[in-house]
């Protein structure tokens, strides 16, 4: 099959990696892909809770590096998005459990069988990262219209170009229209000018992303709201849909009152 | 037009985290800290002192990137060495 791996990452944390890799594999797989959402937060994993499926956990990619399981066995199907699968990180290990060789061994393996495989890098850029990294065709790099994360942006677009994954596209997420209007918060256009990089998704601030989180139920399962639109859009590009880049909004009061039945 | 706010805050926000963003970024690509950068400074500074007659407080070194070349550019204005005490005005190049 023709794979492509897709990894997540960010420099800083918080800014909405795991949001982020959970609603565009969701996305994806709602699109008729076979789909594999890898969490690489080796310790500190998320994705698990994001997506609601905490409950249904046995075995992790680190069970599995170490031959506790076979690779299927540590697959979660969730059934709301057709062949949506989660592979957990371990949560009562560290960063060294996993090397790039071992990473790289181990996606390989998922290749042949699904379209897409979406990794959820952590935070940082030392081992975590560069094995995140390490068997993606392409990487995704997510950051707030904030100068921090910009900054940080900056350090892995360089460094995952370094390791030769080819121009790093950015996610701008949790923008808000109101102020950048009011110029009071980076535009779009001011954060591609400084990183010099091709944009393929923004996400706007949305209070229902943490509802959803709340609920383990990632925004584009049923939602009409912005942020699971820009999602959405994300996801087709990916899939190269030529989907227009437009400012999302921040839901004015008519939206609120009427966009999301 | 100036603002009300702009008259008595200043810049907006977002044009300052642009312009602290370009500059800060210069430095961490070329990964020359700022302060390395004032040393390196104050050595081309000594450097050309210790031969000509310059004022060092006239002299610009500044880092500069565009088209992903980075460059460092130097602008160090002359005084008139030969004739230190010329009353022509065109001794002296200072701006
Ligand atoms: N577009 C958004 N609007 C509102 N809140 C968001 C948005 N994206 C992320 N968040 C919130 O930000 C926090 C960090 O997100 P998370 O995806 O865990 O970041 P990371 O994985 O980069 O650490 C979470 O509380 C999440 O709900
Ligand atoms: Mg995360």
């Amino acid at each position: 099959m023709d794979s492509v791996v897709i990894t997540i990452t960010s420099g800083k944390g918080g800014v909405g990696k795991t949001t982020t890799t959970a609603n565009i594999g969701t996305a994806l797989a709602l699109m008729g892909k076979k789909v594999v959402i890898a969490d690489a937060d080796i310790g500190l994993r998320n994705l698990d809770i994001v997506l609601g499926l905490e409950n249904r956990i046995v075995y992790d990619s680190v069970d599995f590096v170490e031959g506790r399981c076979k690779l299927r066995q540590a697959l979660i199907r969730d059934k709301r998005a057709g062949e949506l699968y989660l592979l957990p990180a371990a949560q009562t290990r560290d960063k060294t459990a996993i090397n790039p060789q071992q990473m790289i061994a181990m996606i390989n393996e998922l290749r042949d069988e699904f379209h897409y495989i979406l990794i959820d890098s952590p935070a940082g850029i030392e081992q975590g990262f560069q094995v995140a990294v390490a068997p993606a065709d392409r990487v995704l790099v997510v950051t707030n219209p904030e100068v921090s994360s910009v900054r940080d942006a900056d350090r892995v677009i360089g460094l995952s170009e370094a390791l030769e994954k080819g121009p790093a596209m950015l996610i701008i997420n949790r923008i808000n229209s109101a102020r950048v209007r009011k110029k009071d918060m980076l535009s779009v256009e001011d954060i591609t000018e400084i990183l010099g990089s091709q944009v393929i998704g923004v996400v706007p601030e949305d209070e229902e992303i943490l509802s959803s989180t709340n609920r383990g139920q990632p925004v584009v399962l049923n939602s009409k709201g912005s942020a699971a639109q820009a999602y959405r859009d994300i996801a087709r590009r990916i899939v190269g849909e030529n989907v227009p880049l437009t400012m999302p909004s921040n839901g004015s009061f008519w939206q609120k009152l009427f966009g999301r039945a | 037009m100036a603002s009300f706010r702009e008259f008595f805050f200043g810049k907006k926000s977002a044009e300052d985290a642009k312009s602290r963003l370009q500059f800060v970024l210069i430095h961490d690509r070329a990964e020359i800290s700022p302060g390395l950068f004032e040393e390196i400074r104050n050595d081309i500074i000594m450097a050309i002192s210790n031969r000509l007659n310059i004022d060092p407080s006239y002299i610009s070194i500044n880092m500069d990137e565009e088209a992903g070349e980075r460059r460092l550019l130097v602008d160090v204005p002359l005084k008139n060495a030969r004739r230190p005490t010329a009353t022509r005005s065109t001794a002296d190049t200072r701006r």
